[in-house]
């Protein structure tokens, strides 16, 4: 059930007995730019550690704790050529308790306190609480950088993109959050409140009435409801793109970005699906066998897709010497996969993995959330389970060879290990 | 079959021990779509010296062994066990720890198939020469990208520390080294004395009937015949209070230094019912003292000598136990001093009352309900089996039943200065060593 609060704020509701809490989630989403995305990271930061009325992180996790542990946290995220600022509450539902003492409502209220009243004074965020956040966030900048696969495929999607939007992380990057203040930072606040558009989901079982009287007193103010394209297509290039870089490491990284047809819940998805589960979305991939099982040349060799932004990117774990024999291994894959070098067992094997993988996402309430978000961008509907999965029934050999195709490789990033 | 219902959690709990030893636990949920089953083994990483089934000599088997058996279980004569789950619609994994080796599967269609075929791989073994080397070039890769991992590096500088004898401080994997003398012969002697199914649990949680899958799973096991149930000998070395090494640091090309401390359990591992009350306790002694409502927490954070990747841990496995404070931090001595200074003190420290442990007890509860929404983690919890019959659905009552005198009490036995020991990362270049 969805209910407009107010123009371009919308309340989504999903009940269900199944699990144990309730899971409440509000996304904010703007158009991807590169000049808002770090402010919006930090702003996710902010929010998550205080606010006017629990003014220390001590006061907030009081409050979550009074709530029976509520697991609260807020994070950013690039959905197509969108960004979204997502704040996520799961409590637990009150049947479970021996003392029953309405948190639902309360974690609400909690929520209604983050999103309207952070802590700010005379128009500028608390200058201790931003300088540390500002802090916190250069570290975990750094931190990135450590984790080497993460980091691996950062600098693929640099290389990838051409625009700066799509080109930086969702958190953003270092010379952008230099410039910003507590007021340039209250200033965008102000504008995401008044401009974003707002998608809130509560998953649970819960008291409907109640829940919407409780959202409407969230003083949200009407805004236009933009019709932007949620898609982003990249780009192709005549020559690969490609980026070595050296690091004191074990194991290189060597990653792959290809340009995909494939669009999701539109054109050539279901195929698009099928063809990246048999080329290295599964253990029986092309990739899987014969990177790993055939030559053992990775514990990881695997592929996955962006079907937001057109891409899809391989990922390998391997010995810096062995790049020359793993890239022949992909290239060649990827001919077996154009030239239909597949069976019909395989294929079916796939649409059974898809399935299966599909339905036991329904078993966790954030993917369900997460599908349900998706679906609403991309078709303004939800589609049942049982229609996505006849649609990958559907789909035949033909097709994935088609798909296979148009595939193009566009840039690769290497990893290697320092060569002395 | 042995039946348990938790009324305040509506939860119903099977049980039997097979005729085998195997031990069955089954927990329906069938508002789930999947099904997940769980097989286990205790025989993990620090089972390295043990007088195999058919012999009466203690046997020192290569680092990683446990893992290396674990990789190797999926491949038979007829190929990978992957695709037959995968043509049955289940995705399949597998992981070995400390103590334990999993096989586990998790379908939504052909549920009594995907049973069927996780007991049947586990217990069918097929090793050769020819897979077995194969397998070292896959593992070998595994292990780098390890090594490439500073907070793995970190937790492992920790346990080198505070375990230089016992098989805890040797990484699960193994070395790369090590790994190139594991022959087709020393994977048999592994699996058959630590694979019979005496020493073995299989969990079952989602969608079931319980009485048809009890049935199918003893028909099963009923057409197999095994050696006869015997206790399993294993060794570890003796390790006295001052073998810890208290400090120790490596460099690595990390951005930011790290740091961690660790306590050391020393005496009787405590078992059975008792070991999940002092886990719990010491989870309520750890969340007073440096969880995220202490003013400890606040203090740090404020001053920029902690972060969000602050985090306390505490295990409690066969043969070992031990406390870990951990994170990124701009100075790894202030870190070490301070957490010390807050754990020697621990005792007297303000706190340690009644609020706050009523707030940490609400906080606790909560996330234990919180996590009984996923049907792995209480798979997981439950295939654990040191604590005897007590479990994870008893654990609401057991967290709210213990008092701030038990806690005060663990306190002052537990936090010694000469139980513990210092482990940091620091980047390359760093001069501070």
């Amino acid at each position: 059930m969805s209910i407009q609060l107010t123009e371009g704020v919308n309340l989504h509701i999903i009940p269900t007995e199944k699990y144990k809490t309730v899971r409440i989630v509000i996304k904010f989403r703007a158009s991807l730019d590169k000049k808002t995305i770090t402010k919006r990271a930090l702003l996710s930061s902010l929010l998550e550690t205080n606010s006017e009325k629990y003014p220390t992180q001590t006061a907030l996790r009081s409050e979550l704790s009074n709530l029976f542990g509520a697991s609260f946290g807020s994070s950013v995220t690039k959905k197509g050529a969108f960004h979204v600022l997502t704040l996520s509450l799961n409590v637990v539902n009150e049947n479970y308790l021996t003392m029953s003492d309405s948190i639902v409502v309360k974690s609400i209220d909690f929520l209604k306190e983050i999103i309207f009243r952070p802590n700010v004074t005379d128009e500028r965020f608390n200058q201790a609480t931003f300088i540390r956040e500002k802090e916190n966030l250069v570290d975990y900048y750094d931190s990135i950088a450590d984790d080497k696969q993460t980091y691996a495929n950062l600098e693929l999607q640099k290389l990838f993109f051409e625009e700066d939007d799509q080109k930086i992380p969702s958190i953003g990057t270092k010379e952008d959050l230099d410039e910003i203040t507590e007021e340039t930072i209250y200033h965008y606040y102000k504008k995401m409140l008044q401009e974003d558009q707002v998608d809130i989901y509560v998953l649970g079982d819960i008291d409907e009435v109640q829940l919407v009287k409780q959202f409407r007193e969230f003083s949200f103010e009407p805004r236009k409801s933009k019709k932007e394209e949620l898609f982003y297509t990249p780009s192709s290039v005549k020559e690969v793109k490609i980026k070595t870089e050296q690091q004191e490491i074990k194991q290189a990284k060597f990653n792959l970005g290809y340009t995909t047809p494939i669009v999701y819940l539109q054109e050539n998805y279901y195929a698009g699906q099928l063809f990246n589960g048999l080329f290295g979305g599964f253990p029986h991939s092309k990739l899987f066998v014969n990177v790993r099982e055939k030559e053992s040349l990775a514990y990881y060799a695997s592929s996955s897709l962006d079907n937001f932004r057109g891409m899809m990117i391989v990922q390998t774990g391997i010995d810096s010497k062995k790049i020359g024999q793993v890239k022949d291994i992909v290239t060649l894959q990827l001919k077996e996969m154009q030239n239909g070098n597949f069976t019909e067992e395989d294929i079916h094997q796939t649409k059974q993995m898809l399935k299966n993988q599909l339905l036991q996402s329904e078993d966790n309430s954030s993917a369900v959330i997460e599908r349900t978000y998706s679906n609403q961008l991309a078709k303004n509907s939800i589609m049942s389970i049982e229609e996505w999965m006849e649609n990958i029934e559907k789909v035949t050999k033909e097709e994935i060879i088609e798909i296979a195709n148009l595939v193009h490789l566009k840039a690769t990033f290497f990893l290697s290990e320092e060569v002395k | 079959m042995d039946e348990k219902h938790y009324e305040q959690l509506n939860e119903t709990i099977y049980t039997e021990t097979l005729s085998n030893g195997l031990s069955v636990t089954l927990l329906p949920k069938n508002e789930f779509h999947k099904t997940y089953g769980l097989f286990t083994t205790k025989y993990g990483s620090i089972d390295n010296q043990f007088v195999p089934r058919e012999g009466d000599e203690l046997v020192r088997v290569p680092d990683g062994i446990a893992h290396f058996l674990e990789h190797k279980m999926f491949e038979k004569k007829d190929g990978d066990v992957f695709n037959v789950f995968g043509k049955q619609g289940a995705s399949a994994n597998a992981f070995t720890s400390f103590t334990q080796t999993s096989y586990l599967f998790s379908s939504t269609t052909n549920v009594k198939e995907n049973i069927e075929t996780l007991l049947n791989f586990v217990q069918d073994p097929y090793f050769t020469k020819e897979t077995v080397d194969k397998e070292k070039g896959i593992i070998a890769q595994e292990i780098q990208m390890y090594e490439d991992e500073p907070d793995w590096r970190l937790f492992f500088g920790l346990l080198g520390n505070l375990y230089p004898k016992h098989p805890l401080h040797i990484d699960i994997a193994g070395t790369v080294d090590s790994i190139m003398d594991i022959t087709a012969e020393s994977l048999y002697e592994s699996y058959h004395t630590f694979y019979h199914p005496s020493n073995m649990n299989l969990f079952v949680v989602g969608k079931m009937n319980p009485e048809e899958m009890m049935a199918l799973i003893k028909l099963n096991q009923a057409k197999k015949s095994f050696s006869e149930v015997t206790e399993i000998e294993r060794y570890f070395p003796e390790e006295k209070m001052t073998d810890i090494i208290p400090f120790d640091s490596i460099k690595m090309t990390v951005k930011r230094p790290k740091s961690i401390i660790g306590i050391k359990g020393v005496g009787q591992v405590p078992e059975g019912e008792e070991a999940l009350v002092y886990k719990t306790t010491m989870d309520l002694l750890l969340a007073l003292l440096i969880g995220p409502t202490s003013d400890n927490y606040l203090r740090l954070y404020d001053s920029g000598v902690i972060d969000d990747s602050f985090s306390h841990g505490f295990s409690l496995e066969r043969t070992f136990y031990f406390a870990d404070i951990a994170g990124d931090t701009k100075d790894p001595e202030t870190f070490s001093t301070v957490i010390k200074e807050i754990l020697l003190t621990a005792k007297m420290s303000p706190e340690l009352n009644r609020e706050h442990l009523v707030l940490v007890k609400k906080r606790m509860i909560g996330q234990v309900l919180q996590s009984l929404n996923s049907l792995e983690y209480i798979a997981n919890q439950y295939s654990q089996q040191h604590y005897g019959e007590t479990t994870l659905f008893d654990l609401v009552p057991i967290i709210e039943s213990i008092t701030l005198n038990q806690i005060k009490q663990l306190a002052e036995e537990f936090m010694q200065e000469s139980h513990m020991s210092v482990f940091y990362i620091l980047p390359k270049g760093d001069e501070k060593a």
